[in-house]
């Protein structure tokens, strides 16, 4: 009877050393997201490297957990950071309060937050939770610089970009 | 430099409203400098509105609101289109745009010579004969109304004959 | 009593007074019209059509005058068969209005949709948006689609500053006319107007500056765009993120009814900063608005010890070395119980040689500590300030049940020695509002004001004379008549002014405002009395509506008035002659050194200042004691009509915790702060004054707990405040119209009153001897030298005072010190327009009225008037200039 038991389990044993494995070496390997994963936030930009985010704050306002927490102030051609007259000056989101429900994404006028398929988020101090606007800004698209711009009068008047096609 | 400049015709005018509705002079007040400078200047509106004790805001709302004022320089004579609902529907718009083009000129400027502007006004209450415009000059006014293309061109032609003959140039101001 | 209509609005009966307009009726019964262009303080204009309703009337049986009835016996009703603007259409007996029916609703999605069609999509970052009532209405009653072409948009400049305060965007404005009428029949400032017409419609300001009225902020309130927004609040914060609590303004008499916002800056450091001031209704104070100077500014009171302009609050206790010594060292931070100490002490030694002068932007609990301070010691209490007259006011002032608003046919308003526009623009307003509903309005001054324009007799006296003017009409009524000085008779002789005095005897109510217009605290006593004299005689005593309203130079000197303060003709010798001075909110040396006599306040006082900043005289002082300003506490003022209101703590008190390398001990040894960082922030006024007193005596009556406690106890002693408490004065009722609630399109963003409405204090009857009212008044007249100027102080709106030079945004408007010449001195002195001259000021106590000893001497701008008689200068106050009463100078120009 034990014999009989040994040996069950020890097929299953030996059946498995043929599979592949089901887990992976992380770090060294990482599992690819599901295409609508929601990870961490990321700003994006335009390809000439100006902000998306025009700081309205909508985000703030549709954030369920109140994590993400915007000032704004007003562009000049001098010192531009994003198209038209406002741009986000603090952008600040609180990872620890953040739940990933991407309402943030879903509010924002000019796509500039997009949750990302970033997930590996730890910190060793409550205040490293709260992720500012340069770490949340994407790397520079190439060709584009960095902002503060100076830039011509003229060009960039309008803060949402204008859509073609209203049905889009 | 406006009071100075023409006292009495100041005294005149104002002595036709009495003297506690002093702003009803305000009109006749901008003939007086459009016919002397061929349009409104912000310092001139600024006399006008210490002459009559209303403020600078209220005169520029007036030469605003006509199209018989203007605020900035422009040609001799101003083409002024009613494009206006009732006109564009009888085709105005097209016509300004195509005149326009004939003058090789945009809708609000003027022509190289510094003779003709053509700009789009509000309501000249003649909608049953549109396409129409008023020409105005530095004296008076005229209504030209059916118009065709053709038909403008010729009068811009007529009229820049009589612009150079000097002797012709004044023409006759309807409002005196 | 009007007579009443009624009518049916969806279904629901109404009775309203005849005249009242639909839309006005169907808010009173709580039904939604939506309207953008009308607004209930403002004439109709039926401009944006959305206010569309069906409306249908009885028919009425032409041959009988009786109405027709139906078959069931109920009246026939005829409905137009277009839709009405209900904002133009006033009330009928029997109407039947439909807002809701189907027909209805689809006329306000089409104009939503036409005005949609040429409105930009920048909700996101418009300011307004999210109290924004076309986004509000269009949500509500748009379509979501638009049959029309995005392309066909109007585009412009983004913004356009109509001046630095306000600015304009014209893609988004709508063409409603809110702010024109508002500027035109409101406030009688019509700097802003419409230019061109239909589509290409804009709005324009040519004024220099631009949009120059001091009433400009209310446009952006019931704009109901984002056309016009502030400078002060651009880009701010969203308008959902802010957090508010209800403020008094600290600025003048008024006391208009403010709501602060507030929320936390990242630029602070993470402090709860006001973001923006905005209006709360309170009908008899200040309606729905507020002037810009309360507006714009608040930022005194906001700014922290982290500021880095010189505008740096203090925050905690300085205490100066070796103080009383010969060789006094420098002020050093101290633990409170350090400084009360030395301070208690010190006070306890001079005993009733304390003299306590407190400035009028303390509160009512404030005050009444100051004077129980005092009352245990036998100091004496003095309120700083140019302006006497108040213990006037509490006897004859305005009593419980007055209101300007309610002021009009039958009613007189004598406003003497006093510019309302500078010094109280609300005031201004509502006295010029009062004339409009046909009061009669008499202005007595040495100069034309704003309020002529509005006056039924404008009468002149002479520079100096006022009080003789004031007597000139008390004359004009009596068969005793007093001699008069010689410069004032033929003014007396007027006939205008024996109308006008007849017009104010007669009046069924009379006010007198009274003001410091080119005067000082000697004169304005005396015209105090002149005036009270004449509304003793003229009987416009002791019933609502009627008295003597003091327009002070600050927001609680009535406050200070009705708690006993004092005066100081000779504040200077006050100062020098104490043993110990207690300076709160003041900064006498700041306004005019020679308040410091020889050797600083008289040299050997104990000086203690409390203040929120390190003033010039705190500078000086031997103890400094940070003070919370207002908005950082709760507690109340008295208005100038006598109502005490209450406000309430709006940002946190600002904390500083102590730097250890600024400790001020030798051995660098830790502060003794025994780890209560709090008790090294400021504290309020009033409990310093008490932690001090208690200190002193620990078994004295005054309370440092709570500003509520204070109060009590004020309404215990105090007779004007006995039966009021901080919940009476919190105390709302309904007002009209309604604003402030979910419908921002009706009245605009003007917050709703939930934290009170303030109660009008009771007279002082109990020490006003008869003989005391009808005292004499000497008829003295300031005599013009025979050479040099006299410089008379006059009020201007935006001045160089501490309280409002935080506020950046006004240093435009504000401007550089100068002082108005008349042409032909500055001919003979051969100054221009704009010049830059030296003004010597006469030394406070001259030998003779009409030599000049040398003074001080102030550089500023010289400005030419030609209505201005000759030797008479104007020198706006709290520009530096030391002149707070006529002054004899010397004007020479800078080589």
């Amino acid at each position: 009877m034990f014999a009989i038991e040994l040996a069950r389990g020890l097929y299953t044993t030996w059946r498995e050393m043929f599979n592949k494995p089901v887990t992976i070496q992380y770090p060294d390997q990482r599992r690819p997201v599901y295409r609508r994963f929601k990870g961490r936030h990321s700003l994006h930009r335009y390809d000439n490297g100006l902000e998306k985010c025009i700081g309205c704050s909508l985000c703030a306002a549709a954030c369920p957990a109140d994590a993400i927490f915007v000032e704004s102030a007003e562009n000049t051609n001098a010192a531009r950071f994003s198209p038209g007259e406002r741009y986000a000056s603090t952008y600040e989101i609180n990872m620890l309060r953040c739940i990933y429900c991407g309402y943030c994404e879903d509010a924002c006028p000019t796509e500039a937050i997009v949750l990302g398929d970033n997930y590996e988020l730890s910190f060793t101090d409550r205040h490293d939770a709260i992720y500012t606007k340069e770490m949340l800004l994407e790397a520079l698209p190439e060709g584009g610089s960095l902002t503060p711009q100076e830039v011509k009068p003229g060009v960039y008047t309008r803060s949402v970009p204008e859509m073609k096609d209203p049905v889009d | 430099m406006l009071a100075e400049k023409y006292t009495t015709e100041i005294q005149t005018i104002l002595a036709k409203y009495p003297p506690e509705e002093r702003r009803a002079a305000v009109m006749p007040l901008l003939y007086l400098v459009q016919r002397d400078q061929l349009y409104v200047d912000r310092h001139s509106m600024s006399e006008i509105a210490e002459i009559l004790g209303i403020s600078t805001t209220e005169v520029a709302s007036v030469v605003g609101f006509y199209s018989l004022y203007y605020d900035q320089p422009g040609g001799k004579y101003r083409i002024q289109v009613c494009t206006d609902l009732p006109c564009a529907l009888r085709g105005a718009e097209q016509f300004m745009e195509q005149l326009c083009q004939r003058l090789g000129i945009k809708p609000g400027e003027t022509t190289s010579d510094g003779l003709f502007t053509v700009e789009p006004v509000m309501c000249l209450a003649s909608c049953d004969k549109a396409p129409m415009f008023q020409v105005q000059s530095g004296g008076g006014l005229a209504y030209y109304e059916d118009q065709t293309v053709e038909n403008a061109l010729a009068l811009i032609e007529q009229l820049r004959t009589e612009a150079a003959s000097k002797g012709s140039a004044k023409r006759k101001d309807e409002y005196e | 009593m009007t007579k009443l209509v009624t009518l049916t609005i969806d279904g629901m009966q109404v009775s309203v007074p005849e005249g009242t307009l639909v839309v006005d009726a169907a808010k009173k019964i709580g039904i939604e019209i939506p309207v953008f262009c009308y607004h209930p303080k403002m004439e109709p204009v039926g401009m944006c059509r959305m206010c569309l309703v069906e409306i249908g009337r009885p028919v009425i049986d032409r041959s009988t005058g009786q109405p027709v009835l139906e078959d069931d016996g109920s009246p026939k009703i005829q409905f137009s068969p277009n839709l009405e603007t209900a904002c133009t259409t006033p009330v009928g007996a029997g109407m039947v209005v439909l807002g809701a029916t189907e027909k209805a609703r689809s006329g306000r999605e089409d104009i939503i949709e036409f005005l949609l069609t040429s409105h930009p999509l920048d909700c996101p970052i418009c300011d307004k948006g999210g109290e924004c009532p076309l986004q509000n209405l269009t949500i509500k009653y748009g379509s979501g689609q638009s049959r029309y072409l995005y392309d066909e948009k109007k585009h412009f400049v983004k913004h356009v500053s109509l001046g630095e305060l306000i600015f304009l965007d014209r893609e988004r404005c709508i063409q409603c006319g809110r702010c024109v009428r508002f500027q035109s029949e409101i406030v009688d400032d019509p700097v802003i107007g419409f230019f061109h017409r239909g589509r290409a419609l804009e709005i324009v300001t040519y004024s220099n500056p631009g949009f120059d009225s001091y009433f400009s902020g209310n446009t952006t309130d019931i704009c109901p765009v984002g056309a016009l927004t502030t400078a002060d609040f651009r880009f701010g914060a969203r308008p959902w993120e802010l957090n508010k609590a209800a403020s008094i303004c600290n600025h003048c008499p008024v006391g208009c009814n403010l709501t602060m916002n507030v929320r936390r800056e990242a630029a602070s450091g993470g402090d709860w900063v006001v973001k923006r001031v905005m209006p709360r209704q309170n009908e008899s104070v200040n309606e729905i608005w507020v002037c810009d100077k309360g507006r714009f500014g608040y930022h005194f009171a906001a700014s922290s010890s982290n500021d880095q302009t010189s505008f740096k609050r203090l925050s905690q206790p300085l205490v100066r070395k070796n103080a009383g010594s010969d060789h006094p060292g420098e002020l050093v931070p101290a633990s409170w119980d350090e400084a009360l100490s030395v301070v208690s002490e010190r006070f306890a030694e001079a005993g009733d040689g304390l003299l306590a002068l407190a400035g009028g932007r303390l509160a009512n609990e404030d005050l009444f500590n100051l004077k129980q301070l005092t009352t245990t010691l036998g100091g004496e209490a003095v309120l700083y300030t140019h302006m006497a007259g108040g213990e006037l006011t509490t006897q004859l002032g305005i009593q419980p049940g007055s209101d300007i608003g309610t002021m009009g046919q039958g009613d007189a308003i004598l406003v003497v020695a006093c510019d309302l526009m500078e010094e109280a623009p609300i005031w201004w307003l509502r006295v010029k509002q009062a004339a409009e509903r046909g009061s009669q309005l008499i202005i007595l001054n040495s100069r034309s004001t704003k309020l002529d324009q509005a006056a039924a007799f404008v009468l002149r006296y002479p520079f100096g004379a006022e009080t003789s003017a004031v007597l000139a009409m008390l004359n004009a009524l009596s068969e005793k008549r007093l001699r008069l000085p010689e410069a004032v008779q033929v003014l007396e002789r007027d006939p205008t002014l024996q109308a006008a005095a007849e017009v104010f005897s007669g009046a069924n109510n009379a006010l007198i405002m009274y003001g410091s217009d080119c005067i000082g605290l000697t004169e304005s006593q005396a015209l105090a009395q002149a005036c009270a004299n004449l509304l003793d005689a003229t009987g416009h005593v002791g019933r609502p509506n009627n008295g003597l309203l003091g327009v002070w130079p600050r927001a609680n000197d009535q406050g200070a008035w009705e708690l006993g303060f004092q005066t100081q003709t000779k504040l200077e010798d006050a100062l020098g002659a104490a043993a110990a001075l207690y300076i709160v909110a003041a900064d006498p040396a700041g306004d005019d050194p020679t308040y410091l006599g020889q050797s600083g306040f008289g040299g050997k006082a104990f000086v203690v200042v409390q203040d929120l900043y390190l003033t010039q005289t705190a500078r000086l002082a031997d103890v400094v004691l940070p003070a919370q300003s207002w908005i950082e506490r709760d507690g109340s003022f008295t208005s100038g009509e006598r109502r005490a209101q209450r406000f309430y703590p709006v940002i946190p008190p600002r904390t500083a915790p102590v730097s250890r390398a600024e400790s001020p001990s030798t051995n660098k040894a830790p502060l003794l702060i025994a780890g209560d960082e709090v008790m090294e922030s400021p504290l309020p006024d009033f409990a310093i004054t008490a932690m001090i007193t208690l200190r002193i005596d620990s078994e004295a009556r005054i309370t440092a707990s709570s500003a509520a406690r204070v109060f009590n106890q004020m309404a215990e002693t105090v007779p004007a405040f006995s039966d009021q408490t901080y919940l009476e004065l919190a105390q709302v009722h309904e007002q009209w119209p309604i604003v402030g609630r979910d419908d921002l399109y009706y009245g605009g963003t003007s917050y709703e009153n939930t934290g009170g409405l303030g109660m009008q204090l009771a007279l002082n009857t109990s020490d006003t001897p008869s003989t005391t009212r009808l005292a004499g008044t000497t008829v003295e007249f300031i005599r013009m030298p025979k050479l040099g100027q006299i410089a008379f102080p006059i009020a201007r709106l935006y001045d160089r005072g501490k309280t409002l030079m935080p506020s950046q945004l006004l240093h435009e408007r504000i401007g550089e010190p100068y002082i108005v010449l008349n042409v032909n001195d500055a001919e003979m002195l051969r100054i221009q327009d704009g010049d830059v001259v030296h003004m010597t000021v006469a030394n406070r106590e001259p030998d003779s009225p009409d030599r000049v000893t040398t003074g001080q001497t102030v550089v500023v701008q010289a400005r030419l008037d030609q209505e201005l008689p000759e030797r008479v200068v104007l020198v706006p106050r709290s520009f530096g200039i030391p002149i707070d009463k006529p002054t004899p100078v010397e004007i020479r120009r800078t080589e």
